[in-house]
């Protein structure tokens, strides 16, 4: 089933197209990646998905319904985590968090239940009765996390939440993104850190230039360069190295042997490095260093673009 | 639509004659009568498909009712509207028109019954708008529908056209080819071989006799293969297109005249398996190219341009870029909209960039 459905989106501003021609589906149980440069037009996509931008052309569907005949479906169904930090500062984080999950309709004591349970899920339940002008930005920002979650959408949209903070509260938020979409939620997750996406995300779009370029699994995005990695292994001496042993190892396809190291070319897809290893080991070759250059998101997406992502 | 007006009617004159009854009305054969003619007259209304008969009938009932308004029930009043309604639709006028149309009695009403007559005909009037509006939208999507099955119906049959001239074509190139080729070979090498085969036996028959004569025969037979052999070969290589006609060769071509004619330097380099890119993918790669170093010889102030052919995994991809003042925000013309569309026929799309120099990168992909 489809949380999300997009086709032929397209939005321009004057001449320009920030959104050109897109069309995407997520998946219930995913988390998509939005991998592209600044100005790709991630944000774009994003405000028009939120019903916060209308689209110049083309249709969003929420679960099967279109967002702009059921604004009030589609507006309970989306959590958005925006780019811009979204909290009242003089407002303490337990009112911060009530404030916005009364917007969404909850009242009573469902509204404090989840007020609390949301708090408690970013890690902020002992600091309740804070205020947020004394919190640092990663803090802030699970604040902003917990104020989107606290109605239990179906869709969660973050839009690069890790921007400008400390690393600890950056491994605390995409645990949490994890931890989200086990329970159940479809996360949408856009950022220009292409370790977060290749660390989190199940499925991948790459956009530039309002256009989705490629889509899929990491290890489907990587393919697309080459299926191909090169195994770098540094040893004493190569000289027990039994070459035909290691071409007999499933995924290899060829080794080279130079006098310290040996170059193994293998399918990128095969897990075999532990078996590689294993046979150096019984050939009695002191293993030195190991050294595995398969290629990664941003290699694709610089192959694609020509371009980086931070550019 | 028909039955809506109908329907309408049929409510009011129910209570009509409902409130007719409750008042206590004497039973009057007349007025019966009334109910039954106006009935009859209605009824035949839908009938007619042409506006004439129908404005008549229309105006007849409309008649009618006011007569029975006059003479026998003053509530008959209320079928009224929709026959004013119909006959106002029927000769074409706009919503506003209609509805004055149907509130124009209201003058000439006696005063107690002004309001019903008010609220029977807005009420009458919103009922027959909206059915009149939608029967519209749903004449109108009908037409679509129909124009979409007709313009189906023609596609689908120039496809298959397409498909047996494709055929056709196919058939009588091979047969032309075919041809050509025997043609070519009973040219070039029938005479040979037979001349060798000839000079051949007569040496066989001279072994005995005359070896030195035989000898002589031989070797002419020797050259005349010799030489055939050669004809082969050559007729081969005529058979194979040039080299500067295809890929990578013709892009070359391209890139040389570029730097020679424009006095741009313009250099090219390619990577990977360019075998596996088809003939049409080079063609789509070729015309883009084309296209996107006319935009650089227009508008971009370079003076370097690079072509960059790169096969990866799954993609072709084709850069053509130049060194000049690039764009900030880039407008679609015809130009970069015509390179879309060639990529898209082929599975693939084109990526504008303008921030460093201007950049137009084709991806084409490959191998499924």
């Amino acid at each position: 089933m489809n949380v999300l459905e997009i086709r032929n989106l397209t939005k321009k501003f004057g001449d320009f197209a920030a959104v050109d021609n897109m069309t995407l589906s997520v998946r219930e149980g995913e988390i998509f990646g939005f991998l592209g440069a600044n100005g790709a037009g991630k944000s774009t996509t994003i405000n028009m998905i939120a019903s916060l931008l209308r689209s110049t052309k083309g249709e969003i569907d929420l679960l099967g319904r279109s967002i702009s005949a059921n604004a009030r479906f589609a507006k309970s169904n989306i959590g958005i985590v925006p780019q811009d930090i979204a909290i009242y500062e003089d407002m303490t984080a337990y009112e911060n968090v009530r404030f916005f999950a009364g917007l969404y309709g909850l009242r009573g004591e469902t509204l404090k239940e989840r007020t609390a349970e949301a708090l408690e899920f970013v890690g902020l339940g002992d600091k309740h009765k804070s205020y947020p002008k004394n919190f640092s930005g990663g803090m802030k920002r699970r604040l902003n996390i917990a104020c989107a979650i606290a109605h239990r959408p179906k869709l969660i949209i973050m839009d690069e939440p890790t921007v400008g903070i400390d690393p600890q509260s950056r491994n605390y938020i995409l645990n949490s993104v994890k931890k989200l979409n086990e329970m159940g939620s479809t996360i949408i997750y856009t950022s220009h850190y292409m370790e977060e996406v290749e660390e989190i995300c199940t499925r991948i779009a790459i956009v530039d230039h309002g256009k989705i370029i490629a889509d899929g699994t990491k290890e489907q995005l990587k393919s697309i360069i080459t299926d191909t990695k090169e195994i770098w292994i540094g040893v004493r001496s190569a000289e027990p190295v039994q070459v035909e042993a290691l071409k007999a190892i499933p995924g290899v396809l060829s080794v080279r042997v130079e006098e310290q190291t040996v170059m193994v070319s293998s399918k990128a897809e095969v897990g075999n490095l532990n078996r590689i290893i294993q046979q150096l080991i019984k050939d009695q070759a002191e293993i030195r260093s190991v050294e595995e250059q398969a290629p990664n998101l941003e290699a694709v997406f610089l192959t694609l673009t020509g371009r980086n992502l931070r550019d | 639509m028909d039955v809506w007006p109908i329907g309408n009617k049929a409510v009011l004159l129910g209570f009509i004659a409902l409130s007719a009854h409750y008042r206590g009305y004497p039973h009057d054969a007349w007025l019966i009568l009334a109910f039954l003619l106006y009935l009859s007259l209605n009824i035949a209304i839908p009938l007619f498909r042409r506006t004439g008969p129908q404005l008549a009938l229309a105006a007849l009932s409309a008649v009618l009712a006011i007569a029975c308004a006059w003479r026998l029930d003053p509530l008959f009043v209320l079928v009224l509207p929709v026959n004013l309604y119909e006959l106002a639709a029927a000769s074409k006028r706009s919503g506003w028109q209609a509805f004055l149309t149907v509130l124009l009695p209201v003058p000439f009403l006696p005063h107690p019954l002004i309001a019903l007559y008010l609220t029977c005909a807005c009420l009458s009037f919103l009922l027959l708008a909206c059915a009149g509006h939608y029967a519209g939208r749903l004449a109108a999507l009908e037409a679509e529908r129909e124009k979409n099955r007709v313009d189906l119906q023609k596609l689908a049959k120039t496809l298959s056209e397409n498909d047996e001239y494709i055929r056709q074509s196919e058939y009588t190139i091979k047969l032309e080819e075919r041809n050509r080729l025997s043609q070519q070979i009973h040219d070039e090498l029938g005479h040979s071989m037979a001349g060798a085969l000839i000079q051949m036996e007569a040496s066989r028959r001279m072994l005995a006799s005359d070896r030195d004569k035989a000898a002589e025969l031989l070797g002419n037979a020797i050259s005349i293969s010799k030489e055939g052999l050669e004809r082969i070969r050559l007729t081969l290589k005529d058979l194979k297109p040039k080299a500067e006609e295809i890929g990578i060769n013709r892009l070359r071509l391209f890139a040389d005249e570029l730097s020679a004619k424009r006095n741009i330097p313009a250099t090219l380099s390619y990577e990977g398996d360019i075998d596996v890119i088809t003939p049409i993918q080079w063609k789509v790669i070729q015309e883009n190219a084309t296209e996107a170093v006319t935009n650089t010889l227009k508008y971009a102030k370079a003076t370097a341009i690079h072509i960059e052919i790169r096969v990866l995994n799954k993609f072709v991809k084709a850069v053509v870029s130049d060194n000049g003042q690039g764009a900030g925000k880039i407008v679609k013309g015809l130009g970069i909209v015509g390179m879309e569309e060639r990529a898209a026929s082929a599975g693939g799309m084109v990526i504008v960039d303008g921030s460093r120099g201007f950049s137009v990168t084709t991806l084409l992909p490959v191998g499924e």
